[in-house]
This record gives structure tokens, C-alpha cells and sequence, in this order.
């Protein structure tokens, strides 16, 4: 069984907080870690993207479950696929 | 001859009947998903989750897969856990009885030491300990006199609604034309009473007379305490992980850990994300108190008198920032060259 | 007809157990035969000779097929195991690498009982391995090698 992230797009609010709460991304870009968008050179886990949030990268993900505690309205998880 | 398992919610039991009848249980509970029994297996049959996401997140799934059609049933994944969440019994004995190879791991409290403070029950961090305690009646570590004049008493109730030990009893009652009194009797109870003086202090007609005897005469006559109690480390919940030795104010408790290591934490790597922290089966980790404002403290904080070094929190860590050494591996020795260097394949 | 092959079967066991010094009442015992039926058969009498050309056929096979053929007659594993073992021309030597776990699965497979298990590792009781290699091709571990030995 594997495990990974998936993201309910339809439930996200876009308010950031996975992207920033990340630990992967907080160390690949020091912008994410300080709340900001990320530079466009810089790979990331998941961004905002149109007001929801969007997957990138999701090779790099430790599933950690960092995102999952810090979405208020469960639109990202950590599932079995 | 064919393995079948069985679930029983995220519990797993494998069974193997043949010359010997094999079954491999699998507690959920128990397991830390350290990764070990990952590691050691020999027929890769076992496959660990992901520890974060097991920990931290609401999972339908074990922590742990065993592949039925993999597994042999040799028992090193139980041989190895540290938390006992594996378990491998032969025609129902399990092999930690048996001449297999062990985790050398021990916890003792020493009950003739033990002071019965509770240091160690509150610290272990799988509620392992138990320490009851029988305490002596408060009357027994004070002397003193105490007399009511009946007399003098009005009966208003005040020491009885204010003695912190409930000593004090008055038989109130309802005024009747034949006897009309609002109690017929009060009575202190001297085993119970501890001399405090408060009955005295609050009684309006000073109907009360107080000594304690302990201020002029010192404690001469009071006997040593009495203090009785039973420590218990339950085995099945002990990791061996020290915190009790640690705490113990009279080093009553002894332990012996599985393994010996290194923990090493690359602070500029750590995002503080806590993944380690809520992992760490020993309370190892945790993120301290910054001491002055405008003063950062150090990110991740780590005391490695309680690390067992099962690895769980490197396993966790999504951004590699933690490194887990195992440089001695304590277990009983064994004649199968096999088990020895699958045991020594966990050093580094 | 599978009748036939264990009678035959049985035939050949009792010729070589008597040639082994034998008496015809153990014999008798080892094969699960009436002493009567056995003394018939060390006399040359009461079977078919194309009972006994077959059963001397399955002989030959690889020792596997003997195995496996021999269990599926006669349904019983302590006389499967005291015919392949009387009837069977090839000698064997197991050999048990040091990677054996001691998992015990080729206890469990081997029809000969030939395997043990001993302080975690499994010896293999040269007297009784017919070299059929199915423990051999169960062991996960890759840990068995069977070799035939050649006088």
C-alpha cells in the first residue's frame, strides 16, 4: 500500500497554510518559509494556484502530515492510493 | 503448508501449520513504525508506513503491511521490535520464551528503594508505571489536645463547616417546645482531628481549647511515617527508554536500554514542523522555550539519556534533518550466523 | 491400474528391505501389508510382471516426480517415505548455507522428513533426502543446496 498527498480542490479556501507549513518547501525556498509566494526557479510541493491549491512536486513530499494538520477544511490529505 | 492471514482492525495475525504451528501478531497499538522490522526482514516482506502520516494523521490502514505470500514466518521482525508490537509464537509460545535471540532490555523499579513519589508514573511516556501508595492518616504526624466545653457552646456550626477534615460532628436538630435546642450534642473526632487551631480561632463563645503540642515540644512524639507502597513497570508498555532511572529522586529504577547510539539533529535543516516530536515513542525531542525575548531558542531540543535509537523520528523526518546511529546492539547471543549478522546489519 | 504401481511399488520395497536383512514381519509392518501377501511377493508370486516394470519405471523418474507420484498413490506419508526411501537408486547430501533463518518452511514441505530445524538453522538428514529439491525451490532464502553423490 502507498500512501501520498491528494488535495479536494472543490473544499480548498486558499488560504496558504500547507504551502507554508511545509517543511519541504520551507527549506527549498526561504520566500515560502516566510509566508510568500515561492520565485518561479524554485520547486515546491504545492502552491495556490487560481485561488485553490495545486500539487507540483509531489516526489519531494516526506508525508510528513504537516499540511494535513495545518488545513482548517481538510482539502489536503494524506491517503492510500 | 500455506500462511493465511487474518485482520482484526489494523491488528495482523499470520499463521503458518506444519511440523510447527507459526503465528506472527501484529499490534498496531504497540508499533512506533520505527521501521526496524522493515529493515531486518529478510525476505522483504514487511513494509512500513509512512511514520508521520501514521502518527499524525487519521489512517484506515495498519502502520505496518506484511505481504502473506512473502513472509516465512521466521520471526526476526519480533525478535527486534522494541515495542513489542511483533510477536512470533511457535505451537503458542512466544519466541521471546524460547532459545531465540532477544533484546538484552530490562526495567526495574527497586520497591525496598522506591519512595513512591510517582516521578517516574508521571514521566513515562507510555504510561507503563504504576506506583500505588498507602499513605498514613493525616492525625498520625501531629499531637495535640482539643476539648469543647458543651457548655459554653451555642452549637452555631461554624468549626464544624470549616474543620478541613471534617473531625467535628454535631448532632443538629429542629427546636420542639419540649426541647428546644438547635443540637443535642458535638463531638471531635481525635483521630481524625490535626490540630489546626481553626476550630478554635472561628468559634464565637471560645467554647474551644486547642493545643497543638508539636511548637513547644518539638516532634518527640511523633513516629516516623509509615509510607507503604507497590511500584510496577508493565513489560508489554515498557520501551526501555529511562525516563524513570532518569527522574527516580533515589535512584530506585534501573534500565537497560536495546541499543546504543547517536542522535544527531542538523539544526539549520529542521523546519520545526514537529513531526519528530509527536513521533518519538521516548519523548526525546521537543522544541524549547525561547529564554529572552528577541532570543531564538534552539530549534529542536533533544536529551539522549531517553533515546532507545529505534530510528522512528529520522524515518519521519520529510526534510532528513535527523541521523540515527546504532552503534551497539545489546541481544542474547545465538549460534545462526544468519540472525548475527542480520542483527549487526542495524549498526553503522 | 494406481493400484497396480503400489503393489508394485511395494513389490520392490520388499525385495530390497529383505535384502537389507529384514524380517518379513517388519517388512510386513514398514509397508502396511498382510505377511501373507509378503511372503508371497519375496516368492515371486501373486503379481502381475508388468506391476512391477511399471513400478520400476516410476523409480526412475526424477526423484520429484517418484515423490510425488509415490504420495499421490498411496495417500500415506510414513510409507511414501519408506518406499522412495528403499526403492530409490540416487544418494544425496544436503547442504545448508549459513543465510538460513530458520524459518522452517522446508521442514514443512519435505515429504521425507528429512529436515530439522536446530539453533536456527536447518540440517538435512542425508539417509532420508531423496533429492526431490522442493525444499530447495521453497526456501526464500536461497539457502539449500542439494547435490547427488556419486560413489
Amino acid at each position: 500500500m502507498t500512501i501520498g498527498l491528494k488535495t479536494y480542490r472543490e473544499l480548498c479556501h486558499g488560504c496558504g497554510n500547507c504551502v507554508v507549513s511545509c517543511p519541504v518547501n520551507a527549506l527549498r525556498s526561504e520566500e515560502v518559509a516566510g509566508g510568500k509566494g515561492p520565485s518561479d526557479d524554485v520547486d515546491i510541493i504545492m502552491i495556490v494556484e487560481d485561488g485553490a491549491i495545486q500539487l507540483k512536486n509531489v516526489d519531494l513530499c516526506g508525508k510528513c502530515g504537516t499540511c494535513v494538520q495545518s488545513c482548517p477544511v481538510n482539502a489536503i490529505t494524506l491517503e492510500e492510493f | 503448508m500455506e500462511t493465511t492471514e487474518i485482520m482484526d482492525g489494523k491488528n495482523i495475525t499470520l499463521e503458518r501449520a506444519g511440523e510447527e504451528d507459526r503465528t506472527l501478531i501484529f499490534k498496531n497499538d504497540m508499533c512506533a513504525v520505527c521501521g526496524l522490522c522493515e529493515t531486518i526482514c529478510p525476505v522483504s516482506a514487511i513494509e512500513a508506513n509512512p511514520t508521520g502520516a501514521m502518527i499524525r494523521t487519521e489512517q484506515d490502514m495498519s502502520k505496518i503491511d506484511i505481504d502473506v505470500n512473502k513472509c516465512v514466518l521466521c520471526g526476526m521482525c519480533s525478535s527486534i521490535c522494541p515495542f513489542q508490537a511483533l510477536d512470533l509464537q511457535i505451537n503458542g509460545d512466544s519466541i521471546r520464551e524460547l532459545q531465540y535471540p532477544q533484546l538484552i532490555k530490562s526495567a526495574e523499579i527497586d520497591n525496598e528503594e522506591c519512595i513512591h513519589c510517582k516521578a517516574c508514573e508521571t514521566a513515562c511516556p507510555q504510561d507503563a508505571i504504576i506506583i500505588t501508595r498507602e499513605l498514613p492518616s493525616r492525625a498520625e504526624l501531629i499531637t495535640g489536645e482539643i476539648d469543647i466545653d458543651k457548655e459554653t457552646c451555642i452549637y452555631c456550626g461554624m468549626c464544624e463547616e470549616m474543620c478541613p477534615v471534617d473531625a467535628i460532628d454535631i448532632e443538629h436538630q429542629t427546636p420542639t417546645s419540649d426541647n428546644p435546642v438547635v443540637a443535642t450534642d458535638i463531638n471531635v473526632s481525635e483521630d481524625i482531628c490535626v490540630h489546626c487551631g481553626i476550630c478554635k480561632r472561628i468559634c464565637p463563645v471560645d467554647a474551644i481549647k486547642q493545643v497543638c503540642r508539636i511548637c513547644p515540644y518539638g516532634e518527640y512524639e511523633i513516629s516516623e511515617p509509615e509510607i507503604n507502597g507497590n511500584s510496577y513497570i508493565d513489560p508489554e508498555l515498557c520501551i526501555n527508554c529511562t525516563w524513570c532511572q532518569e527522574i527516580c529522586p533515589v535512584d530506585a529504577a534501573k534500565v537497560t536500554k536495546p541499543f546504543e547510539g547517536e542522535l544527531t539533529i542538523e539544526q539549520d535543516t529542521c523546519q520545526g514542523c514537529e513531526t519528530c516530536v509527536m513521533v518519538c515513542p521516548c519523548n526525546v525531542l521537543s522544541f524549547p522555550k525561547s529564554t529572552k525575548s528577541g532570543l531564538n531558542a534552539e530549534k529542536l531540543h533533544k536529551d539522549e539519556r531517553f533515546c532507545i535509537y529505534c530510528g522512528a523520528c529520522q524515518k519521519s523526518c520529510p526534510v532528513d534533518a535527523i541521523n540515527v546511529k546504532r552503534t551497539q546492539i545489546n541481544y542474547t547471543p545465538t549460534k545462526s550466523k544468519a540472525w548475527k549478522k542480520a542483527f549487526e546489519s542495524l549498526k553503522q | 491400474m494406481p493400484k497396480h504401481i503400489v503393489s508394485g511399488l511395494k513389490y520392490i520395497a520388499a525385495v530390497n528391505l529383505r535384502k537389507q536383512g529384514q524380517t518379513q514381519r517388519e517388512i510386513a509392518e514398514a509397508l502396511d501389508m498382510d505377511r501373507s501377501t509378503v511372503s508371497h511377493y519375496l516368492n515371486g508370486r501373486n503379481l502381475s510382471w508388468n506391476s512391477i516394470e511399471v513400478a520400476e519405471m516410476v523409480t526412475n523418474f526424477c526423484p520429484k516426480d517418484f515423490l510425488i507420484l509415490t504420495h499421490a498413490l498411496l495417500k500415506d506419508t510414513e510409507r511414501t517415505r519408506t518406499i522412495i526411501q528403499t526403492c530409490s537408486n540416487l544418494k544425496f547430501e544436503g547442504i545448508i548455507r549459513n543465510s538460513c533463518i530458520g524459518c522452517g518452511i522446508c521442514v514443512d514441505t519435505c515429504l521425507m522428513k528429512a529436515i530439522v530445524l536446530n539453533d536456527l538453522k536447518a540440517h538435512i538428514n542425508d539417509e532420508w533426502c531423496c533429492g526431490c529439491l522442493i525444499c530447495m525451490e521453497m526456501c526464500q532464502t536461497n539457502s539449500i543446496e542439494i547435490k547427488e553423490v556419486v560413489d
